[in-house]
């Protein structure tokens, strides 16, 4: 294996990891994964490279490690003597990985860890009656679900009162929010 | 204000044909029986009572069990009288003139102390509770009724060992009695944020621009 087809083959094997570890890719699989990367390396051979691969992704994605996090873990993986480490190329795929999959990695991770339905997408119009007092009344419909569940629509209808109150509430959890992050930032 | 006119003619069109259920021809003959009666203001205020939402039914018992009219013929009055006074309000003051209401309930053969009964009914102080009631019966979408959050910031998670990422989660109390719990994750926040705004904004601007109050 040339040098350019054996770094095309080690990032082909990181993206399919993450496909099948956190984007529940059921397409993929460690066999095909073999058959179409590394066919003529034994078996026992691909199975520790794959799970050693595995392992580092998992620990780069639980740990959401930022760039110089990133840099201090491969360094010392690379250091390792034996097996265990990591050569060179290996630890600049990973880099290259990380960088650019980094925040969907955390957002799907982040998801996992979300029960409720979540807010996926909102419409909404602003309508005045033809007869009586002629009031804008507000109709929303709120796109409600899940990664794994079916989305549900809910329409719900706001006079103004009712959307001064939602958003003078709105503004008090962006305040919550902002002090949250605050802190934060100060504990670190 | 032909209009109001052209709708009277029709109500007693349908009145003859039996086509307005209880309503029946005699109303307006019983109605001039009933002038004799005493407690005439009083089945009026009845009327516009329920006609507010409010509950009448004693109001309603006293008067029928005082009454020196049959129960039959009173119930008649009584629905006649409830379904003049409501059409007469589904028509805004702005395209009513109250002669020509009066005009059009002496067409009726409506008795004149009735005339001037209804008329100050359509026309008084009353009226914008009447059609307050009144819009509660249009068909409606459920409304907001009540609206709850919480910032939750998840620490540690089995997928991420460090989270610390804030998330709100919102409840809504609809009038339909249904409650609806969802997550809001931050960009979506700042979404529904700006959206709200926009629709408070487009409200505002529509109650600004007079040009757009719907005319007939």
């Amino acid at each position: 294996m040339s040098d350019t087809e054996s770094f095309r083959s080690i990032n082909s094997l990181i993206s399919g990891i993450c496909q099948t570890e956190f984007f529940n890719n059921s397409e993929l699989n460690e066999q095909l994964l073999k058959e179409q990367l590394y066919p003529e390396v034994p078996q026992d051979d691909f199975r520790c490279l794959y799970d050693k691969m595995r392992g580092l992704i998992k620990s780069m994605a639980s740990a959401d490690m930022d760039p110089s996090q990133l840099g201090v873990f491969l360094t010392a993986q690379t250091r390792k003597q034996g097996g265990g480490g990591v050569s060179a190329e290996q630890a600049t795929a990973l880099s290259r990985f990380w960088k650019s999959h980094r925040v969907k990695v955390r957002e799907r991770l982040q998801a996992q860890s979300r029960w409720e339905p979540a807010l996926r997408g909102l419409s909404w119009r602003v309508d005045i009656q033809t007869s009586g007092h002629s009031n804008p009344v507000g109709v929303v419909e709120l796109e409600l679900g899940g990664a794994t569940q079916d989305t549900e629509c809910v329409c719900v209808e706001v006079d103004e009162s009712k959307v001064e109150e939602v958003l003078m509430k709105m503004k008090e959890i962006q305040e919550n929010m902002d002090h949250y992050v605050k802190q934060t930032s100060n504990l670190h | 204000m032909q209009k109001v006119s052209s709708f009277f003619l029709d109500f007693i069109e349908k009145t003859q044909a039996g086509q307005h259920g209880q309503v029946s021809v005699h109303f307006f003959v019983q109605l001039q029986c009933l002038l004799q009666w005493k407690r005439l203001s009083w089945l009026n205020k009845a009327v516009v009572s329920s006609l507010e939402g409010k509950d009448c039914r004693e109001v309603m018992k006293s008067i029928a069990e005082s009454s020196v009219v049959p129960q039959e013929q009173l119930s008649h009055i009584i629905s006649g009288m409830h379904r003049v006074l409501s059409e007469a309000i589904r028509i805004p003051t702005s395209l009513l003139k109250q002669e020509v209401l009066k005009e059009d309930l002496r067409e009726l053969r409506i008795p004149e102390d009735f005339v001037t009964d209804f008329s100050s009914v359509v026309f008084g102080s009353r009226r914008a509770g009447l059609e307050a009631v009144a819009s509660q019966k249009d068909p409606h979408l459920p409304a907001l009724e009540e609206f709850k959050w919480r910032v939750d910031v998840a620490i540690s998670t089995s997928s991420l060992a460090r989270a610390l990422q804030p998330s709100v989660l919102m409840r809504m109390k609809l009038s339909d009695g249904s409650v609806h719990q969802f997550e809001v994750p931050v960009s979506k926040f700042q979404e529904l944020r700006y959206n709200v705004a926009l629709i408070l904004k487009e409200m505002n601007d529509l109650e600004k621009k007079s040009i757009l109050k719907i005319q007939d």
